[in-house]
Order: C-alpha cells, then structure tokens, then sequence
C-alpha cells in the first residue's frame, strides 16, 4: 500500500516536473534575444485526412529542429468538436492544421493565438495564398499561417467526349457548353451520364457549386459574412444550370443522396463525363487509367473561378512552448515544407513556388496550381452550420433546386434559413 | 418488473412478525438499514455519476448561451421560449412520433409472431431462436452500414432483388424517395431490434400457467379463442414492459437515421435527437441543444408515464 502510494507521488511530480521545464522552456525562448533556438517539445493536431503526408512532414521537421513535434491524428468528422471542447477545457494542442474555413471561428472565439509579428515578418508573405490569408484574419489580427491548398476544378471524361462528337481539348466554358456536352455523353447509351455531383453533402457544394456563381459575378456570403446572399440572380442561373442538366437526364439518380463517396467511383467507371473535384482526386484518376482533363469550372457566359480550399495552421491559445510552436508554424510555410508537401498530394499554398515545385507534375496539376491563387472562399463565423452541415440550409436549397424544380421556394427558404443563422450569431 | 417481487414479498411478511419492542431489535433495525444502504451505494454512485449529476448540468447548461468556445452567458428560461417557437425542432419531433408510431405496432406484432413461432418444444425452436436473435448481438451503426450498402441503386444486392422482382426500376434511388428511405430505416430496425422483442415476450408466454390453457382448452376453447382470451391478457405485463422499451428506443433514434439517409431527403427524416446533434455540433450552440434535450426528456418521462399507468391498471384486472 504504502509503496505504491509513494510511486503514485513520484509519478506525479515527474510529471509536474516536466511541465514545468516545457513551461520554462518556452518562457526562457521569449524573453531572450531571437537567435536563441526554440527548444522543447510540440503537439500537433492533424485531421485524418493528412495522415499521410502529416506524420512524413513532421519527422522531416523534427530531423532538423531541436524541437520535436508530435502529431495527432483527429477523425475528420469531429475535429472541429474535439479541438473546440479541448481549447475550451486547456487540453488542446500547441499547434493545430485547422480546415481554413472554421479559421474565424475559432479566431473569434480566442482560441488562437495572435501571430501577426510573425506573418508580417516573412520575406514570402505576399506570395501565400489570398484566401488562406483572408481566412487567417480576424478584425484585423492573424491568427494563423496557410499551411496547405485545395482547390475545385472540372474533371472530363476525354475518351467519352471525343465518342460524343465533342473536342477533347475543347472543354465547356459556358452553361450552355457544359449542358450540351452531357447531353450529348447520356446519348451514348443507357448507362453513360454527361454530369454528377454530391448531392446530400454540404461541403461538397461549397467546393464545387460556388464557383459557378463566383464566375458569373455573384456572390454566396457579403464579404464581411454578415449578409447571405442566396437569393441573388446569380444564384438562379446556376441552380437552373443543375435543373436543367437533371431534366435533361443527365445526372444520375445516384446524385440525389451522394454524400460525397460516389463522384470518384462513379467517374472513375469511365460512365460518367464530367464532375467537379479537387486536385486529392488526381491520384485516384491516375489509378483508375481515366483519360481525364481537368479545366476551370465555368461561369453562366464565360469566366471561371474555383474554391480555395485547405488548411491553415495557428498557435493555440494556452501552449506551454510559444516559441517552439511558432518555429513549427513558420517551418510550415517555407519552401521545404511546401516542396514535401506538393509531392505528397497537397497544391502548395506559396503561389512563388507553384511554377516550380509542382505544374511541372503534370496538366491537371499545373491548373490547380493555377486557380489557387485566384480560389475564393466565403469568409464566416458561421460557416459550419449553413454550408457544412449536411442538413443545412446551403445543401437544401441545391437538392431542392436541382431535383424538385422550385428554384425560386429553394432559393427563398435557404437565404432567410442561412440569414437568421447569421442573425443568431450576432 | 420482476425485481419488484422480492420487495413486496418482504413488505408482505412484515406484519406477520412478532411484535418485539426494545433496542435490541432497534439496533437490529438500524444495522440492517444501513447495511441496506451500503449495498445500495454503488448502484447509487453509479446513477449519480452518469445520471443524475449530467442531468443537473444539462439543466444548467440550457440556461446559458453556452458556445463550444468561449464564455458561457447565462440567459434564464431564453432557450425553452425560443424552442417553443422552433420550426425546425418542432417538425423533427413530428417525424420522431411518426416514426414512433409506424414502427412499434410493426415491431410488437411480428415480435409475438416469432415468439409463438419458436415457442413450441420442438426440434429446431432453439435454432430459430438463435437466427432470430442474432442481429441483435450485431452494432446498430454497423447494421445501418450493412443495410446502406444492401438498397444502394446500381451496387445493392436488396436493391438488386427488388429491381428483379420488379417494384423497382433500375435508375430509381431508394434513399431520394421520403416513404422508400423511412421504409429501407423501418426495415433495418426490425430486422435488428425484433429478435429482443420476441425473446422478452418468449419468457412472458412462458411464464403463463400450463393448467390454465389446458383448462381452457378442455372448455372447448379453439386456437384464436386462447390467443385472445388467455394468452393475451395473461401476457399484458410483459407486452407493456416491451412497448416502454420499444417506444423509448424510437423516440430517441439517431444512428440509424444519421448513417442511412443523412436526413434526407430534403430533411425529412431529422429526428429529435438528431435535431439536437446538429443544434450542439454543428452550429456549437451547446446551451440550446440542452434545453432541447431537457424538453425532449419530458416528453419521453410523460409517455413512459402514460404507458406505466396503463400498465398498473391493466396489472389489476
């Protein structure tokens, strides 16, 4: 009894002990002069969809760092939940990749740590990604880094639109161009479709549908997210876009309830002509030995746009080793994390590098570099619960829209569900 | 049901004892209250822990304008008036008691068909128990997986057969379709949850005396005549305890909605639970989900309350 009591004591306080020089550690980095190396230990948290590149990244860091950094691996699905109700208990991590459309919100709500100084003092700030740059301020204070890209674009089936009389290197850049090339795909046979889409997924849409509006002048969110603007004209024609390829039988049925697992399949079948996706696509196109091209997504009379998607990575608020963080966070941003990074399946966020480190890969690669400088993304504290959520108003209005015909009801219940959203926030 | 029977037995005996006075048989009191006590702890403890004190902080919590991150602001009753004026919640509640409704006859019915059918001691009975009861013993995420896979159109062996029989076409969807998804969500259910059902009513047909169905069969009772007459009603008490169970189930459906249809289409299929899961987790409104969860806890005690008593009474025919 007696003895383990006291090896309970002696675990406790070597574990006090080591907070207390990681504690230290960070303290004494701060109050020195600058050329004091950071040293210590980090926690990294990382959603499940980076495993791949996020524990390979890290140990090239911690190869030539004196501090070390270790990942965690979050499931998608709840990271935005296990990283709030972390923060909000101070269990969260010292550094987190954050998808860079919950960066305002958790920058409004003063989890992340303001890094500012150090944005302003890289040489390459003007040459990371705008959006991402967009999405890291909050009234006017950076609260993190573009860490990695995404961006949306037009796949088409090359093989299948030169069957349909169509010229393979001449992909649709209108509505009307995009409608009549899969019209023209369905008329190869019973099982052939010329468009599909994600038709119960939230997010998805965002990536995929937005851009057409944006292309066509319009706008989903006023740019402080404080007014929606579901309701607009632009907005219409590209809902009547979806219908009018729906009526036409040119999507799928399969679209109806899509929650974003069968794009890739049912492209990859080699039945499918076109459908809009991210550059994390390529590597199952590749695999799967589709004739694939991969063009901008086009605006109602010409224009293109894309989303910038991704990651952006912060400090978080309450870290025991500030300096150490900082150092993993700007690493992040350099041009020999960004080279890994765009060899393992990521557009890097660095549109200074993009010519070199990664269009030379190929076509598709070099168009995603391509729109990542000119991607956009709608900027709000709200953006989980009315684009994401899969139940939210955004999805609703286009699965409405698209399958059911009444745009204009669609676009009425969504704008004033999206808006009083907003409203709640305050 | 049958845990009550000790204490009333106990209750029963107690004036039958002999009426010694004094402290000996005080102290004897005492000691066995509070030995009754310390056995009752852990169950206790246990009940605190996860029960009663979450409780008290869900109430707690849907007092507040209570965000994922940041501070928690206390609003008063804020949260309850706006749930009373909540569109959204309102229809989710709504689908829940359809859904309630549509599903508990179903389950009940053919749980007491599969409970007549395996009853008899025959060769096999104890098999078909076994194929019956199986689905039970599998995960209800996992199950809704399984049965997501098997209606998908184009890829599902059930879609497949349907197809073949001929209600469906090939290019239809039955997930887009409201009535085919909330069928495909019943069917998945029953198939996972009827095996209970039948093993709970198999041992409340088990416990009717063999004299009085012999009784009533030497009275010249036919087969439908001793269903309606004896075994009914003998089995009212086990019938109750699973409807409480069954219905308390489905108003608190989530998994099985979330996995296979997501809500849709076109949210029709947004239970109360999953209302609440989008309110908490979604939009991080944590303050009000409680107050919805509170609401929806109401709800669940005043129909579990009904039920009771229906029982009690039909007890004491």
């Amino acid at each position: 009894m007696g003895n383990r009591r006291w090896r309970i004591t002696a675990l406790l306080s070597g574990v006090l002990l080591t907070v207390a020089a990681c504690g230290g550690g960070g303290d004494s980095g701060s109050d020195d002069a600058d050329d004091a190396a950071p040293t210590g230990t980090i926690s990294v948290w990382a959603r499940d969809s980076q495993q791949v590149f996020m524990s390979k990244l890290v140990e090239l860091y911690n190869s030539k760092h004196e501090v070390q950094a270790k990942v965690t691996v979050i499931p998608s699905a709840s990271f935005v939940q296990k990283l709030g109700t972390a923060a909000s208990s101070g269990s969260g991590p010292d550094v987190a990749s954050i998808d860079l459309v919950f960066a305002p919100y958790f920058a409004s709500a003063g989890a992340l740590e303001d890094i500012t100084e150090l944005a302003d003092g890289l040489p390459y700030k003007d040459a990371l990604s705008p959006s991402h740059r967009k999405l890291s301020t909050f009234e006017d204070t950076t609260y993190a880094l573009p860490f990695t890209a995404e961006a949306s674009a037009l796949y088409y089936n090359k093989d299948l639109f030169e069957k349909a009389g169509l010229d393979p290197e001449k992909p649709p850049t209108t509505y009307a161009e995009m409608r009549d090339a899969a019209r023209k795909i369905r008329a190869l046979g019973k099982d052939y479709y010329g468009f599909t889409f994600a038709g119960a997924c939230g997010g998805c849409n965002v990536f995929e549908f937005t851009p057409h509006i944006w292309a066509s002048g319009g706008e989903v969110l006023s740019e402080d997210g404080k007014s929606a603007s579901l309701d607009s004209s632009q907005v219409t024609a590209a809902l009547q876009h979806y219908r009018d390829m729906w009526t036409d039988g040119s999507i799928p049925s399969a679209a109806k309830n899509d929650a974003g697992t069968q794009q890739i399949p049912l492209f990859t079948s080699g039945k499918v002509g076109m459908t809009a996706l991210g550059a994390f696509a390529i590597p199952s196109m590749e695999e799967a030995k589709v004739d694939f091209g991969v063009t901008p997504l086009p605006g109602q009379d010409g224009g293109s746009s894309s989303f910038a998607g991704g990651d952006v990575i912060s400090v978080m608020t309450g870290t025991k080793n500030q300096t150490g963080a900082e150092d993993f966070v700007k690493w992040a941003t350099d041009a020999e994390a960004q080279d890994f990074l765009a060899h393992n399946g990521s557009v890097p966020v660095r549109t200074d590098l993009v010519p070199t480190i990664y269009a030379p890969q190929g076509a598709p690669y070099k168009v995603f570099g391509d729109l990542m400088g000119v991607g956009k993304t709608p900027y709000s504290v709200v953006e989980n619960p009315i684009f994401n959520d899969n139940n939210g108003p955004w999805i609703k209005m286009i699965n409405d829209a698209t399958f059911g015909g009444d745009i204009a009801g669609a676009q009425a219940a969504g704008q004033q569900a999206a808006q009083a959203l907003i409203d709640e926030a305050g | 049901m049958t845990s009550l029977a000790p204490g009333r037995a106990l209750r029963a005996a107690e004036p039958s004892a002999p009426p010694t006075r004094g402290p000996r048989r005080r102290r004897a009191s005492s000691r066995r209250s509070l030995l009754g006590l310390a056995m009752a702890s852990p169950a206790l403890l246990l009940i605190s822990v996860f029960f009663l004190i979450p409780v008290v902080l869900t109430f707690w919590m849907s007092l507040h304008n209570w965000p994922l991150l940041g501070n928690p602001r206390f609003i008063g009753l804020d949260n309850y008036t706006r749930a009373l004026g909540d569109d959204n919640f309102r229809s989710a509640l709504k689908f829940t008691l359809i859904y309630t409704v549509v599903i508990t006859p179903v389950l009940l019915v053919l749980g007491l068909f599969l409970a007549l059918l395996v009853r008899r001691p025959v060769r096999g009975a104890r098999f078909f128990q076994s194929v019956y009861f199986m689905p039970v013993c599998i995960g209800l995420a996992s199950g809704s997986f399984l049965w997501l896979y098997l209606g998908q159109s184009q890829i599902g062996p059930l879609f497949d057969l349907l197809r073949r029989v001929g209600l469906v076409n090939s290019s239809s969807n039955l997930f887009a379709g409201g009535s085919t998804a909330l069928g495909l969500v019943i069917a998945m259910v029953t198939w996972k949850v009827v095996g209970l059902q039948m093993l709970l009513l198999l041992s409340g047909l088990q416990s009717i005396p063999d004299e009085v169905v012999e009784a009533s069969r030497i009275d010249g009772a036919g087969l439908w005549q001793r269903f309606l007459h004896i075994t009914l009603p003998l089995l009212r008490p086990t019938l109750a305890l699973v409807l409480v169970f069954s219905v308390a189930g489905s108003l608190l459906a989530f998994d099985q909605f979330f996995i296979m249809t997501g809500g849709g289409p076109s949210n029709s299929t947004i239970t109360a639970v999953y209302q609440i899961y989008r309110i908490s987790f979604n939009g991080f409104r944590l303050g009000y989900g409680a107050a919805l969860s509170v609401l929806l806890m109401i709800i669940l005690a005043a129909v579990s309350a009904v039920q009771m008593l229906l029982l009690r009474n039909t007890d004491h025919n």
